[in-house]
């Protein structure tokens, strides 16, 4: 199954954005950005801490609606699924 | 103006806005609020200007390098209306001081660059219980939304955690186009019409021109606004002078 993943800010340029992801079946969220954030070590480490946990300000959504990082280990994803990660941005 | 008439007006006139930096979002927010006709501009700065300031901060010119933002922020304002009553407070917000530099102001914008000021401002909008207008930008990318307190997320419940600090270049466009969009809640608001970014935070992309928004809830556990408030912050004061929002 397909699905795609939109990365914002400062995780967008180290991951690019809009990949999209050939997701096996029953694939869970956590797991995909972590498949996509290996790509660039510098991107993992901004959305991952040392354990592989999502970093607190890490904000996630599945076609709109947001996912707290907690639960993304147990939400699947579906075909056509449209994931976004970002960090809010600070600057004024 | 025809769009809001003489009673919408005489609305603004009256109102009382405390913009908290008179940056990259503070120079186009209090510009336009100043249009508006806003009555009352408080803005607080604790900055003096820099040249790498100017591709986006406005209200600062070549001639204010090295001058303080506040004072350049008036001169400006006044000239552009002298109609309106602009205060300016060349300070640090902190909690010692933040509830009574916002006063009784009927909203604040939030025109920062850090998420310790923004919490406390979210906090003193909480207490007050006055809207807080956020904006916050990096490069191209920025968000927006609207704290109504006792109705919407607050900005602990959107954002628990801040992000770390860094230092990151920016698009003068990008404050412009975030600070447009508050300043448009801040009129709605004041104006009791449209409707507002209530618990909807708006994302803005500028590489990609793309504009989305996330529907955000309250944190029942929230440490600003929910059960995992402390007494420190307790205190409702009931902020004079907050227009009634128009029922639908």
């Amino acid at each position: 199954m397909t699905v795609r993943i939109r990365f914002f800010a400062r995780f967008r340029e180290l991951l690019g954005t809009d990949i999209i992801v050939d997701a096996p079946k029953g694939k869970v969220l956590s797991d995909l950005v972590k498949d996509v954030a290996s790509k660039n070590k510098e991107g993992y480490d901004a959305i991952f801490d040392e354990k592989g946990t999502f970093r607190e300000f890490v904000i996630l959504m599945q076609n709109g609606k947001r996912v707290e990082t907690t639960a993304a280990a147990m939400t699947r994803v579906a075909d056509g699924d449209e994931i976004a990660v970002f960090p809010p941005v600070a600057g004024g | 103006m025809m769009l809001f008439g003489d009673v919408g007006q005489e609305r603004l006139k009256k109102a009382n806005i405390f913009i908290a930096g008179a940056g990259g979002l503070g120079s186009p927010v209090s510009i336009y609020l100043a249009v508006a006709g806003v009555g009352t501009l408080t803005v607080v700065d604790k900055d003096i200007v820099e040249l790498t300031n100017l591709n986006r901060q406005i209200l600062h010119y070549d001639r204010d390098i090295g001058r303080k933002k506040t004072a350049s922020a008036e001169e400006k304002l006044r000239a552009i209306n002298p109609d309106v009553i602009v205060k300016v407070i060349d300070t640090t917000i902190e909690e010692s001081n933040g509830s009574q530099l916002v006063g009784r102001a009927d909203g604040i914008v939030d025109a920062m660059d850090n998420y310790p000021t923004r919490y406390l401002l979210n906090d003193i909008a909480l207490e007050k219980k006055i809207p807080l207008f956020h904006g916050a930008i990096r490069g191209f990318y920025g968000q927006a939304t609207t704290i109504i307190p006792g109705k919407t997320a607050c900005l602990r419940c959107i954002f628990p955690s801040a992000p770390p600090k860094e230092v990151f270049p920016v698009v003068g466009v990008t404050p412009g186009f975030i600070g447009m969009i508050q300043v448009n809640e801040v009129l709605k608001y004041l104006l009791g019409t449209g409707d507002l970014l209530a618990n909807r935070l708006l994302i803005w992309d500028g590489m990609t021109a793309h504009a989305e928004e996330i529907a955000v809830v309250k944190n029942p556990a929230c440490i600003s606004c929910g059960a995992g408030h402390t007494s420190k912050n307790a205190p409702a004061v009931k902020a004079k002078n907050v227009p009634e929002r128009k029922k639908k």
